[in-house]
């Protein structure tokens, strides 16, 4: 009865993948000055990758909207007290705990973004730029849980969660799939996050004081 | 989408402002004796020269940058990012009075920076003698 069903469409597993590539990159290049534009290009597409998730989150497949991991704190208790009894319920998509880093990291993930872009642009002053750090650091705690429960929840279900995110495939009953993988939306996502990163250095608007004397107030040492 | 980038930037602000704190405030001079009472602490310590500290402000330490990469060879003049080609507003206190006020924000860009030019920390030796020249430019 349980058969291989397509879960997570093409458009969710790329904004997955290229949100894992956008903050890990921008970690890596956080604490210098030598890769300063690489920073705030990716911290440009992580922006932009939550915009689109955003609207996928409304627009998108069964499990990628937002109502079908849109929990109550009582589904959440009872979730927890069923993997404390290590019986946890089963879910296609997002199980009530593992959703709940998922609202986590687009909040911090927004927050972390927006707070770079500000910094960037010198609203906020130094204040700001602690913010920055903070929500960052808290993103990548969030991300770190994520990991974790995600290793949790593949073993005590038995099934491999990571393989899910690349494949889009699931062990579950035939109806509980989701019939289109939109991989045209997936193709052009990726395609825009190419073009953006090859044309980035060109836009002069992206490095705001990089030309003009009038734009002041940087203190970016 | 915009509702919510906008009120996340008010909550940040809001924030930001909250978290602002001028308690920590402190002088370019408080912040310099700080340095040197770490220094004091190093054996064959002899005090700190702005003639060391200009010199090494001004070369590179095996590194593509020296300080004067951004901050430029005159610290009172505008310097320029030099991956982005920001502005860096003037590292010298006479040419900037919110210079070397925070001592947290102190350390945190000679963590950052130090890094970058020299790929180690900065000893109190060549922090001190660096606040030493840059106290001692003018406008």
């Amino acid at each position: 009865m349980s058969q291989r069903i397509l879960v997570w469409d093409v458009p969710t597993r790329v904004f997955h993948w290229l949100l894992v590539l956008s903050f890990v990159g921008a970690f890596l290049t956080a604490e210098t000055e030598r890769y300063r534009d690489i920073h705030v290009l990716l911290g440009y597409t992580l922006l932009g990758l939550i915009a689109f998730r955003l609207l996928w989150g409304f627009f998108g497949t069964r499990y990628a909207q937002f109502r079908s991991f849109l929990f109550k704190p009582g589904e959440i208790i009872a979730y927890l007290l069923s993997l404390a009894k290590g019986k946890p319920a089963h879910y296609v998509g997002h199980n009530p705990v593992g959703s709940v880093a998922i609202w986590l990291l687009l909040i911090l993930g927004i927050s972390s973004g927006v707070s770079g872009v500000m910094v960037f642009q010198d609203i906020g002053g130094d204040a700001l730029e602690e913010l920055h750090e903070f929500v960052s650091n808290g993103m990548l705690a969030v991300v770190l849980i994520h990991i974790a429960g995600v290793v949790v929840s593949s073993l005590m279900h038995r099934e491999n969660l990571v393989r899910s995110m690349i494949t889009g495939f699931k062990s579950a009953k035939p109806d509980q799939g989701i019939r289109r993988s939109y991989a045209w939306l997936g193709v052009i996502m990726l395609a825009v996050v190419v073009a953006f990163w090859a044309g980035y250095p060109s836009i002069g608007a992206a490095t705001p004081g990089a030309d003009a004397t009038q734009a002041g107030q940087h203190d970016s040492d | 989408m915009f509702r919510i980038f906008h009120t996340s930037c008010l909550a940040l602000v809001a924030v930001a402002g909250l978290a602002a704190q001028p308690a920590f405030a402190e002088t370019p001079d408080e912040i310099l004796a700080a340095i040197h009472k770490e220094a004091a602490g190093t054996p064959g310590f002899q005090g700190f020269s702005a003639a060391r500290g200009e010199s090494f402000f001004k070369t590179k330490h095996g590194y593509e940058w020296s300080c004067s990469s951004c901050h430029t060879e005159n610290p009172a003049a505008q310097g320029k990012h030099a991956k982005t080609g920001q502005v860096v507003e003037p590292i010298a206190p006479s040419a900037n009075a919110e210079r070397f006020t925070n001592p947290k924000k102190v350390e945190k860009w000679f963590k950052r920076n130090c890094n970058d030019v020299l790929g180690r920390a900065c000893t109190p030796q060549e922090k001190g003698d660096t606040l030493a020249y840059l106290f001692t430019v003018k406008k």
